[in-house]
């Protein structure tokens, strides 16, 4: 459960092995409706799956 | 999203259904996050509003979990006569 520095530690991480950086608490969708219908309460979890490449 | 108007029962089981999402949510922000004392602010509030909705729910129209059974004053046990959810109740 240690969050480590990524930059710091990256030469000490074995290849091939996946990690996930660490969650921190920012803010809470403010309409909880919107949340329920996206499933996540935080708002940087929020990752649609579109399926193909996404275009801004 | 259908624009129907939802009856006061509906709406309440709808907004229990959110706060109850909530606490599951901040429930396992938690089980990584221990000692966020944020976070355990927001847990503490929707669980109170949780228990506050469920109580609500229980009195109006029966209970919708077992320990909030006896906020019914009702003559019969609603538990088991309200409908079921294969029977609509939800």
């Amino acid at each position: 459960m240690q969050d480590y520095s990524f930059n710091e530690y990256f030469d000490r991480f074995p290849v091939a092995m996946a990690y996930v950086p660490w969650q921190h608490l920012t803010n809470i969708f403010e309409n909880l409706d919107e949340a329920y219908h996206v499933g996540t309460i935080f708002p940087e979890l929020e990752k649609p799956f579109t399926g193909r490449r996404c275009v801004k | 999203m259908n624009n129907r108007m939802k009856s006061e029962r509906e709406q309440l089981f709808h907004d229990i259904g959110v706060i109850s999402f909530v606490v599951t949510e901040m429930n396992e922000y938690l089980d990584t996050h221990p000692t966020d004392k944020e976070a355990m602010e927001y847990l503490n509030h929707y669980v109170r509003m949780q228990n506050q909705a469920m109580r609500e729910y229980a009195m109006k129209y029966g209970p919708l979990r077992i320990s909030d059974a006896d906020g019914c004053n009702q003559n019969e046990w609603k538990w088991a006569t309200q409908p079921w959810p294969w029977e609509g109740g939800c």
